[in-house]
């Protein structure tokens, strides 16, 4: 159980995230690679922030106008702000592979089997563009992410998220829905 | 004898209830069949904790509406204060004019009647229905409310992720609250054709909940209603019949059911006192096909635990 090891210091823990028991620990090159891919998210982030802080904030009984404006207008000055953004700029060809890696030590067997059948036979998300920059089709589905690879995978700051679609790994802003960025080939 | 098949008789007559003064009769409507009268098979006392489930409800077609009268006519005669909402609460675009054609044309009566709701996030809701006015998250993807001696936690099991994780054992452990009580989209356990069990959230939610007490869950995802057997003394229940339907779809013979209905769309109406959480489920047509009790046995045993489910 993922939960058993959480007070377990003798685990290699990489930047926030915690290996499952059993899971092979990261050498010192990947440690890097994690934390340069980290680094290049939390980029992303303070962008997003900084430029969500210059407008109105959205109140907590929010109507669904207001919602509707909020995004499309921070869309718009996010996409504004990164008009060079280009696919692989935070999942670089070195955090792919290691993304790749994790992933598939985690799903193994039946249970890569029951992943793939959920993200490419069952999923709502076949329209979803992979297109850096440009917005997750809110009609499409948000396939759920298995708790138990998010425990493995680098941690995101609590606006970005990771996302299947296809066989490939999205990462998207949750309040404007901009797909930041993608790698392919990520399931197994 | 004749004493207890009068208190029966008298049980009976307490808990059906006309509207309106009407006897009892059904009559016909487009494609369900709408009865005048309410059988309420809860306790339906003042000062207990009463509330509806429902999941899956976003789609603003007729059913949804028709699903949503017989909820009204419920509310007469066992006025619940809030709904749980289990997640996909808006199906397709989430503009404006969504909110409006999805959910509040929906349930307008009920929100008149100042009825709370409190949505948890299905895989087709985007993460700002949490700002969304009627919602009430409090801006949060995930979050806990109190009523009376029941903790209600929601939480988003479309990203569990470690922030979330620490967050509920934090909130968990500190909680005093005789009964405690978790809702999400996906179904722990379930015995649904199409989706199933989510056996890799239930690796990392189920520890948490034996570890500190929590004795019912909630859930939707699956279109269809289902009361699980106790998994290790937990109580599970799928409501996600609220807006779409999956005629067919729970695996017969499952060892995981206690109950299951998946002929029509439905809701869950609950009731918590003290030391149990009385339940009835209804469908569109205006059937019960589901009650029972869920007993807490922490006053027996020492624990935080509910032991059994009786009908």
């Amino acid at each position: 159980m993922c939960l058993a090891m959480y007070g377990h210091e003798s685990e290699v823990y990489v930047g926030s995230s915690h290996l499952p028991q059993g899971a092979s620990t990261l050498s010192p090159k990947d440690k890097v690679i994690f934390t340069a891919f980290e680094k290049r998210v939390k980029g992303y982030s303070k962008l997003r922030e900084d430029l969500e802080g210059k407008m109105p904030k959205l109140s907590k009984e929010a109507k669904p106008e207001e919602i509707e404006t909020h995004k499309k207008q921070f869309q718009e000055r996010v996409r504004a702000a990164r008009s060079t953004a280009k696919h692989g700029d935070l999942f670089t060809p070195e955090a792919a592979v290691l993304i790749r890696t994790i992933i598939k030590d985690e799903f193994k067997g039946r249970e890569r089997v029951e992943l793939r059948d959920t993200v490419l036979r069952e999923s709502d998300t076949k329209a979803v563009p992979l297109r850096v920059n440009y917005p997750y089709p809110e009609s499409q589905e948000l396939l759920e992410m298995p708790p138990t690879l998010l425990l493995r995978l680098p941690q995101l700051p609590k606006q970005l998220r990771y996302r299947f679609v296809g066989r490939s790994m999205l990462l998207v802003d949750r309040e404007n829905g901009l797909i930041v960025d993608y790698m392919t080939n990520a399931l197994p | 004898m004749k004493r207890r098949a009068a208190s029966l008789l008298l049980t009976i007559l307490l808990t059906v209830i006309t509207i309106n003064g009407q006897t009892p009769s059904t009559r016909t409507n487009g494609n369900s069949r709408e009865t005048s009268t309410v059988s309420v098979s809860l306790p339906n006392k003042q000062g207990n904790v009463r509330f509806l489930v429902i999941g899956d409800t976003g789609t603003g077609s007729d059913q949804q509406h028709e699903l949503a009268k017989i909820m009204l006519r419920y509310r007469q005669a066992f006025p619940f204060e809030f709904v749980l909402m289990m997640g996909d609460n808006m199906y397709g675009s989430e503009k404006a004019t969504d909110y409006k054609r999805k959910f509040e044309d929906v349930y307008r009566p009920l929100l008149d009647q100042k009825v709370k709701f409190y949505a948890a996030l299905g895989n087709h809701d985007e993460s700002n229905q949490r700002f969304y006015e009627f919602f009430n998250m409090e801006g949060q993807e995930y979050y806990r409310f109190k009523k009376g001696n029941v903790s209600f936690y929601a939480l988003n099991s479309n990203y569990m992720d470690k922030k979330q994780i620490d967050w509920l054992k934090d909130k968990l452990a500190t909680d005093t609250a005789s009964w405690k009580i978790a809702f999400f989209h996906h179904p722990p356990y379930s015995s649904g054709g199409k989706h199933g069990s989510d056996t890799k959230l239930r690796e990392v939610v189920e520890p948490l909940f034996l570890q500190h007490g929590v004795n019912v869950v909630l859930a939707g995802h699956e279109h269809f209603y289902e009361r699980i057997k106790p998994q290790k003394g937990i109580h599970y229940f799928i409501s996600g019949s609220g807006g779409k339907l999956r005629k067919g779809d729970i695996k017969k013979g499952s060892p995981l059911t206690a109950k299951a209905y998946d002929k029509d769309m439905s809701f869950m109406l609950a009731e918590i006192s003290d030391e149990q959480m009385h339940f009835q489920v209804i469908s569109r047509t205006g059937e019960t096909v589901d009650a029972g009790v869920v007993v807490h046995q922490r006053k027996k045993n020492g624990n935080n635990r509910v032991a059994s489910t009786s009908q």
